[in-house]
């Protein structure tokens, strides 16, 4: 099932609908935000996500991760190893 | 027999008498003539009206002799240097400030003749009705004259058709554009209008476009539009004065009510205002010509005057006021940048700052700009890559979000930190993309809830999810849609690709 979300990219200047599968890794919201803003705010290829408060798991899906339809959701640079 | 002079009243033996001819009604209650959905909550009786007054007390005479001149002079002015060939010696970018302007207000402005037109059959003072009638026909007159200034450019720059046709399309600008006029100009009552529009959008605002922008466009070389708003503005300090006598009431009879009037419109006459105007003064306007920004016009025209305003009235400043004051620093940044990387949506065409616009907005902006840095620094590297007239790779095609109340972009708040947040109710989810815009929705939700967003309206599938689709749900087309005022032909990339 298709599962619109708001996404905002730190660093970017607005927020965007990010369209992914409810059986798609939570990795990919990021990804797709990523590239959905790269004229505005360069990739960095590494990620997290976090909605409601609390940081995701990148490899749940987006059911498991329990995120709903229209939810916000915030995708930031990994901390640098 | 008398001669004529003696017979002839003087102004001050009949003028007060003419517009303060009010009347006690014996076959119908008074309710009946100014029903409350009408005329406005509180309902007060004639007798809490009475003391209605403003300071222009013009007569019908004294209005038609003066308009007269001003279109005299606007015509002058016209026929001097309103051809074509006199907008092509201006600079592009701020062909695009008047474009804005010109899609964004004239039509606006007869909105606000109909608010004015239910002030004047039932605003609850006659002499308060009849300043309305004023306002209502200087309102036709400021639609009439930017539709005849443009027209006349249509077929030099077919962008100028937005003149026109925004208010009448579903473009993104134009669906945020109506939701703020549909309510504030065309349904209000008289009272919440005269608080509303008068008070806090005139008084408050205007003096930004008309008064702030009409110095730049001389600077600019742009004597048409500063011609135009200056004149406008003679009308609109005018019937702006119907707001304080009707807030005065309000404040007397329901203090709470009357804040939170001055608190939903002026955040709403803000965003209207930070695209509009900030966009103009920030962007738009050659760098040369600027002469304060776009946050300093506001510190002196709205923060300094308008507070002072609302001290004298007894009320206080917006409860959202440091969310205010952070905002001035960021949004209009914010949606600057977000529009650029869209500019294909919207009518007019836009700049990217090169490094001496981008030294000036560090100056104007010193706790917010490097925040902004990173993102042109991108948008500019991504032009260097391509090269000029390549638009799309500093474009995006990716459905962007809409605040469910105030209907634009969701850019409040700044880079680092944005102010969006998600609220449900049922099982609908409404986003904002601040605190007071959340707050509007959750006093009045019966009234905003039925309104579709842009992408409440893809995902019902009433409007195309597809960019190119979407630019023409939009009423856009090639031929005029927005792109680079220079196409990307930009000194500093070519000097740094070199």
């Amino acid at each position: 099932m298709l599962v619109p979300l708001y996404g905002f990219l730190l660093g970017d200047t607005l927020g965007l609908i990010v369209l992914v599968q409810d059986t798609d890794p939570v990795a990919r919201i990021a990804e797709s935000l990523e590239q959905a803003a790269c004229m505005r705010v360069v990739p960095t290829g590494r990620n997290r996500v976090a909605s409601g408060g609390r940081e995701l798991d990148l490899e749940m899906t987006v059911a498991q991760a329990g995120l709903a339809a229209l939810d916000r959701v915030d995708v930031y640079p990994a901390k640098a190893d | 027999m008398k001669d004529e002079a003696t017979r002839s009243l003087k102004r001050e033996q009949w003028h007060d008498l003419a517009r303060k001819l009010d009347w006690g009604f014996s076959y119908v209650d008074a309710k009946d003539v100014f029903p409350e959905a009408m005329s406005g909550t509180p309902w007060l009786s004639h007798q809490d009206w009475a003391d209605w007054d403003e300071p222009y007390r013009t007569s019908y005479t004294e209005y038609v002799s003066s308009q007269v001149a001003k279109e005299a002079s606007v015509n002058a002015v016209r026929e001097a240097i309103g051809r074509p060939e006199d907008f092509a010696r201006l600079e592009r970018p701020w062909l695009s400030a008047l474009k804005l302007h010109s899609a964004t207000l004239p039509l606006a402005e007869f909105a606000a003749a109909i608010g004015n037109l239910r002030a004047a059959r039932f605003g609850r003072d006659s002499a308060w009705r009849t300043t309305a009638a004023f306002g209502a026909m200087d309102e036709f007159r400021h639609t009439q004259i930017p539709l005849l200034l443009m027209h006349g450019l249509l077929p030099w720059d077919p962008q100028f058709d937005w003149t026109h046709k925004f208010f009448h399309s579903e473009n993104w600008v134009a669906v945020a554009g109506r939701h703020l006029a549909d309510e504030l100009l065309l349904c209000a009552n008289p009272i919440e209008f005269a608080v509303g529009t008068n008070f806090v959008f005139e008084t408050g605002f205007t003096n930004l476009q008309f008064i702030g922008l009409s110095s730049l466009a001389r600077n600019t070389g742009d004597r048409m539009f500063e011609n135009m708003v200056n004149s406008i503005q003679t009308d609109e300090a005018r019937h702006a004065q119907i707001g304080k006598p009707v807030l005065a009431t309000l404040v007397k009879h329901d203090p709470e009510y009357a804040q939170y009037l001055v608190d939903k419109w002026f955040w709403r006459s803000w965003h209207f205002f930070a695209v509009v105007t900030g966009f103009a003064m920030d962007y738009l306007t050659p760098v040369r010509d600027r002469t304060a920004s776009f946050k300093e016009f506001m510190q002196e025209w709205v923060l300094g005057q308008f507070q002072a305003s609302l001290e004298e009235m007894g009320l206080k400043r917006p409860w959202y006021w440091d969310t205010f004051l952070a905002s001035l620093d960021n949004y209009h940044h914010m949606v600057y940048a977000s529009a650029y990387t869209y500019r294909a949506t919207v009518w007019f065409d836009m700049v990217v700052p090169g490094p001496e616009e981008r030294a000036w907005l560090r100056e104007k902006y010193p706790d917010s700009w490097p925040e902004f840095e990173p993102i042109w620094d991108r948008i500019s590297e991504r032009w260097k890559e391509v090269g000029p007239e390549v638009e799309w790779h500093t474009h995006g095609a990716t459905p962007v979000g809409f605040c469910a109340l105030c209907q634009m972009v969701l850019c409040e708040g700044a880079p680092g930190n944005n102010h969006a947040r998600v609220i449900r109710r049922g099982t609908d989810a409404h986003i904002f993309c601040s605190e007071p815009c959340q707050w509007l929705f959750e006093k009045e939700p019966d009234r905003y809830e039925g309104h579709k967003d842009v992408v409440k309206r893809i995902l019902a599938g009433e409007a195309p999810a597809n960019l190119l689709q979407l630019l023409r749900h939009f009423g856009l087309s090639p031929g005029d849609w927005g792109r680079d005022a220079h196409r990307g032909h930009y000194p500093w990339a070519k000097r740094e690709a070199g």
